[in-house]
């Protein structure tokens, strides 16, 4: 019997082990982004905090930083971009789930494989692209790529849904006369809500923390969005202020941490869709 | 590249009915605009790229010329490039073997459902959610060589002082680290959500007949897992074979290239030394290898429609 409580009782040790683990990067910054320039060297940190060195700190990046309107310009960018590739991305999926028709299977494939290519291989053709256009450095310029990085992820969750609908239904809908793309509008939207919930959670994360594509097509303060601007505050050459940094790195991951909270769901839901079926 | 679903006979579809002509119509309405789409700003970005990687860019005239397979003579004659691929080879096995054992022993030691563990389950979700620049600035402040908390551990526990970023022998290890930290949890969540679907009645069987966790886990559990363990396994490893954002978040590629991947030696090449040309050819020296890699892994495991998105 004792052997038993031993065991318990190493497993809540392991337990809170991996708690920290994952979460002690993060509180450590959190703490950083608490003190003065001069405190951050102090090893291991003392645990007192001075409240006006953290009002400091945070109304120094809201403020001075333009923290806002990068938070704005994410907002507006992602919000866009992931519309779109919804608006897009979900009829697609529908045909691919539904019809038959000559190179279904060619042009399933072809979109699908994107979800696996390398960024870098389009990013600099994007990039010359972007600048003949002359959409460097606005936001359009940013919708325009992140759409096409988004719309594979989309397409590909999405066919997992409708898959799931049972056909009948559409039949169903077709007989009472309705044509397939409305019946996509009318009945079925609703019913792949899910879907497009997880699509949408994903596409947000991703575009939400995208930068390769993004840098070399904004570069004035005013367009560009958190990680962009985080990027080039916090370079790994320059030398930095690191309770400043710190703070940057704690605004940036706060949204996305409140995000993925409320849904937590969806992330593990698209995470495993189709792995575990 | 090959698609995953491609092969694979999808459940509830009847074979060919309707001859293929019809519903032309409704498929074009419902497919054409993205299609469209990814033509003009993936599928032309791609072959652009292909063309670009036969030739050479001009900086100040801002022309290209044609120069057959210099790139590519360059880039397998220097040495760089060599260590470049030899980075992101280790962090595609090295990295991505870590992570699947760890995570799939995350995924059982979960499986006791402690109390709290949601919580934890919770907190193990967060770092592939943050965005890389950060995770990258984490550890750049855990790791620092004056200050961070880890060394300081490592002196204290008797280790003495590591160069975890500095010393060209251990950053790549390092890189390593860091990304099974991030990533870990991702085949965690794929291995644990399988684990918690399969009928508990065949771990019931087993305590039945007097085996132990050991030969449990190792004869019946880890067999019924393998499908969402190599599910995970080809995804990371895919995810790790692009790496970028980690290194330009965590090392810049250094010490001296010696973290440097390909992902990031095209995009050094490309956007900071404005060599388009030589950076086509990086790029698509890795779609070449990825599409390989990838008809081959599909070839050997046959992986069933899978879905997933990170």
């Amino acid at each position: 019997m004792s052997g038993r409580v031993v065991g318990r009782v190493i497993s809540y040790v392991v337990l809170v082990l991996i708690g920290l683990a994952g979460i002690a990067p993060f509180v450590y910054l959190l703490i950083l982004s608490f003190k003065s320039r001069i405190d951050v060297l102090t090893v291991p940190p003392d645990l007192h905090f001075d409240w006006s060195t953290i009002q400091e700190n945070y109304r120094t990046v809201i403020h001075d930083q333009h923290y806002v309107t990068f938070v704005v310009n994410s907002i507006i960018v992602t919000g866009v971009s992931t519309l779109i590739a919804l608006g897009l991305g979900v009829p697609a999926a529908y045909a691919f789930s539904r019809l038959r028709f000559r190179g279904a299977d060619t042009w399933a494939s072809t979109i699908l494989s994107f979800r696996f290519m390398p960024p870098i291989a389009v990013a600099i053709p994007i990039f010359l692209m972007i600048r003949s256009l002359g959409l460097v450095d606005s936001q359009f310029g940013l919708i325009l790529p992140y759409v096409a990085f988004s719309l594979p992820l989309v397409i590909w969750i999405m066919i997992g849904f409708f898959d799931e609908i049972p056909r009948e239904i559409d039949e169903s809908a077709m007989v009472d006369g309705l044509t397939r793309p409305l019946v996509l509008l009318r009945v079925l939207l609703p019913l792949a809500r899910p879907g497009m919930l997880v699509a949408a959670t994903f596409g947000v994360i991703f575009v939400w923390n995208e930068f390769l594509v993004g840098l070399y097509i904004v570069n004035s303060t005013d367009r560009e969005t958190i990680p962009i601007a985080a990027s080039s505050l916090l370079t790994v050459e320059s030398p930095i202020d690191w309770n400043l940094a710190a703070t940057v790195g704690i605004l940036t991951v706060i949204p996305i941490l409140i995000f993925s909270m409320v849904v937590q769901r969806y992330i593990v839901r698209g995470i495993t869709a189709g792995a575990v079926r | 590249m090959t698609a995953v679903t491609a092969n694979a006979p999808r459940p509830g579809r009847p074979a060919r009915l309707a001859p293929p002509t019809q519903g032309r119509g409704e498929a074009l309405l419902l497919l054409g605009p993205a299609a469209l789409y990814l033509i003009a700003f993936s599928i032309y970005p791609l072959v652009t790229s292909l063309v670009r990687s036969f030739q050479d860019y001009n900086t100040t005239k801002n022309t290209w010329r044609w120069i057959g397979f210099r790139n590519y003579e360059d880039l397998f004659t220097s040495s760089e490039f060599w260590t470049v691929v030899k980075n992101t080879l280790i962090l595609t096995t090295v990295g991505v073997a870590i992570q699947v054992v760890v995570g799939t022993a995350l995924a059982l030691f979960f499986n006791q459902n402690l109390r709290g563990s949601a919580i934890v389950r919770g907190i193990l979700i967060l770092p592939m959610l943050l965005t890389p620049i950060v995770v990258g600035l984490m550890w750049r402040a855990l790791l620092n060589p004056e200050w961070g908390l880890l060394n300081w551990v490592a002196v204290e526990l008797g280790f003495g002082y590591v160069g975890w970023l500095s010393d060209s022998h251990v950053a790549l290890w390092t890189l390593v680290l860091v990304d099974s930290w991030q990533w870990t949890p991702f085949v965690f969540v794929v291995v644990y959500a399988r684990l918690q679907a399969l009928p508990q009645e065949v771990f019931e069987a087993g305590s039945v007949d007097g085996a132990s966790w050991f030969q449990r886990t190792r004869m019946l559990t880890l067999p019924l897992l393998m499908p969402a363990i190599v599910f995970a396994a080809i995804f990371r490893g895919i995810d790790a074979f692009r790496t970028f954002d980690l290194v330009f978040g965590l090392t810049n590629g250094g010490p001296v290239q010696s973290t440097s991947t390909l992902s990031f030696e095209g995009f050094q090449n490309g956007f900071e030394f404005q060599r388009y040309g030589y950076a086509s050819a990086v790029s698509y020296v890795m779609v070449i290898a990825a599409a390989i890699g990838i008809t081959f892994l599909l070839r050997v495991v046959r992986v069933r429609r899978v879905d997933v998105a990170t």
